[in-house]
């Protein structure tokens, strides 16, 4: 089997086992947590979707992939924007 | 040769997703700023997750995440920093000043602020300065 079909499956099972490490991190009792495990799932699923994209040969998984990314930043850094409120 | 430079990379990015999911985890709820802690090793993920990208050949998105990534990570430690931090520990707010009286270069707070307001009263009362005001008069 080749070596590289083997290791984007790798890659796969650890982004599922971050995404489920994050969930947990994110039932924290701060929302700064939940924050931070959102946007961690959020990435690995972008991630996540370049490693099948690219595997299978779809490319608008690329394109969606971008767009989490992008959103997912401008998301995070808003809510965070929300919760700090304004300074004194 | 390039598919095992790209097999390598992944794995490395693998490897490095599991240790930060491993870390995320092992932290135990009483850890001394903990948030800041799991934020820390989030770039850890962050930063696999761009080694992933140039193992899948997508530079674009590597640069673009490699770049993004810090704003998002400060942008959550300053929000709870400035909100939730400040509520859960008031005792951060408060700092204890441990001052030996005879060292010879370092001295206490209060001591300096109470010497600065009595320079200050001294220099009220002294007459060495004086103010003067020069009137104009533009009819003139």
């Amino acid at each position: 089997m080749d070596i590289l079909f083997i290791s984007k499956y790798i890659v796969l099972i650890a982004l599922v086992i971050m995404m489920l490490a994050a969930l947990r991190a994110s039932a924290y009792k701060s929302t700064s947590m939940g924050l931070l495990g959102s946007s961690v799932v959020v990435t690995a699923f972008a991630v996540g979707l370049l490693v099948v994209g690219g595997q299978y040969n779809i490319q608008f998984y690329r394109d969606i992939s971008l767009a989490l990314m992008f959103f997912g930043f401008v998301g995070t850094i808003a809510f965070a924007v929300t919760l700090g409120g304004e300074d004194k | 040769m390039i598919e095992y430079i790209q097999s390598a990379l992944l794995l490395i990015a693998a490897f490095l997703m599991i240790v930060s999911a491993i870390g995320l985890l092992s932290l135990s709820k009483d850890t001394k700023h903990i948030v800041y802690a799991r934020i820390h090793i989030v770039g850890l993920f962050d930063i696999a997750c761009i080694i992933a990208m140039i193992g899948l050949g997508q530079y674009l998105l590597a640069g673009i995440y490699f770049i993004l990534a810090p704003f998002t990570a400060h942008a959550i430690a300053n929000a709870y920093w400035k909100k939730e931090d400040k509520e859960i520990n008031v005792d951060l707010m408060t700092v204890e000043e441990e001052v030996d009286e005879n060292h010879p270069f370092i001295h206490p707070k209060a001591k300096i602020q109470a010497l600065e307001s009595e320079n200050s009263e001294k220099l009220k009362v002294d007459e060495r300065f004086s103010v003067t005001t020069i009137e104009i008069d533009e009819g003139e």
